[in-house]
């Protein structure tokens, strides 16, 4: 008994518990714990659909707020909606990270410059105090690896008429790295794609043509 | 995904390297200090491409170094989370697997990888599905997508998927 009653001075709520399994109105006190983690339950369930209310409603209706019971419901339902939005699919947002001066470049693009270095590298690598890095090389390797076509000014070229349908770079050089199949395909590997679906699919699927003829 | 880059580092310079050859020296210096180094926001410097101006020196009071603020081109290559990467298995163990595109290390845990595929311990483990069709093992090429980043002070890692259409194993060693 000592020992519980240690306990319940350290941790309150524990304490509690073992206070009230000790006593001898069991029912009383099973009773009393399942309504006290139903409350919990519940409440806690309020407070996210509530936090989830006030942020998605924020600048909506106001006569909820005055009637509480009115607000837990739709604080609830609004909560599963947005719950199920939660997992939102993943989106490219290269431009927001990255610095203005910065250009895409598609691996092939990479490929020949990276490849142009190379050679000024090997004459460069008499000096013994320039090393070529690690990273340069597995660079190289990749680009060459991801450098699909045999011809990257076509590819380009085609890839551009796609930034009059507002395609981002990035989208584009991902397009040409990944080198789709078909139109489905390349929506299903870059969400960020599909809200432009109706204006793109179609040129889109042109330029996938024009890519799968300069495939290597 | 590869980037063409403006950047620009104020470069110290020992008076020793002055002369004839400082620009070859300020030049030569830079590629040594940043070439192969890693930033978040960058990511990493794989080569220099050119130089767009050097400015004028400034000499370090008590010291005699100069600084020069240079500018300069250069590839880089990041990735970022949403991208499709087309990367090779360099190992296999039943967590999931590791992989490498260009510099940079992915993991693609079991759980990101599809249900239907099984590890397969041994000497060459793998991942494979129920009727061997498909098989995950090192060296293969597979093609996945980042969906988280960590960045090192030399060193990017990702955290990628397989488990979407469309992604998966698109070059098997063992067939080939």
């Amino acid at each position: 008994m000592a020992e519980k009653g240690g306990k319940g001075f350290s941790l309150p709520p524990k304490g509690g518990k073992s206070s009230i399994k000790s006593s001898p109105l069991k029912e009383a006190s099973i009773k009393g714990k399942d309504d006290s983690s139903t409350k919990k339950k519940g409440r806690k369930v309020q407070f996210d659909s509530e936090a989830v209310n006030f942020s998605s409603k924020s600048g909506g209706k106001d006569s909820p707020t005055t009637f509480p019971k009115g607000k837990g419901d739709k604080g609830a339902s609004g909560g599963k909606g947005s719950v199920s939005k939660v997992p939102q699919p993943l989106e490219l947002r290269i431009e927001q990270e990255l610095p203005k001066n910065a250009k895409c470049l598609m691996a092939c693009e990479a490929a020949e410059i990276l490849e142009g270095i190379q050679d000024r590298m090997t004459t460069l690598s008499k000096d013994p105090s320039i090393k070529i890095p690690v990273s340069f090389d597995k660079g190289l390797q990749y680009a060459k690896r991801g450098s699909h076509y045999t011809n990257t000014q076509s590819v380009r070229r085609s890839l551009e008429t796609l930034t009059k349908y507002s395609v981002m770079d990035g989208e584009i050089c991902v397009i040409a790295n990944v080198c789709p199949d078909n139109v489905d395909e390349a929506f299903a590997l870059i969400p960020s794609l599909k809200a432009k679906r109706s204006i793109v699919s179609d040129p889109l699927n042109d330029v996938l043509i024009d890519l799968a003829m300069v495939k290597k | 995904m590869f980037f063409h880059i403006v950047m620009e580092r104020n470069m110290q310079l020992h008076p020793r390297h002055f002369g004839r050859n400082l620009r070859e020296n300020i030049v030569s210096k830079l590629m040594k200090d940043v070439e192969g180094t890693c930033s978040g926001r960058h990511g990493f410097v794989v080569a220099i491409t050119g130089i767009e101006n050097i400015g004028k020196g400034l000499i370090r009071d008590g010291t005699g170094f100069v600084t020069f603020p240079v500018k300069y081109q250069c590839v880089v290559f990041r990735p970022f989370k949403g991208e499709i990467l087309e990367a090779v298995v360099t190992m296999v163990n039943k967590m999931g697997f590791f992989a490498e595109a260009g510099p940079v290390q992915i993991f693609v845990s079991n759980h990101l990888i599809p249900d239907d595929m099984e590890f397969q311990s041994g000497d060459m483990p793998n991942y494979t599905t129920s009727d061997g069709s498909v098989k995950i093992q090192k060296d293969s090429e597979v093609r996945l997508k980042i969906i988280g980043t960590r960045v090192d002070a030399t060193e990017i890692f990702c955290i990628g998927t397989i488990k979407d259409d469309f992604l998966g194993v698109i070059n098997d060693p063992a067939t080939a």
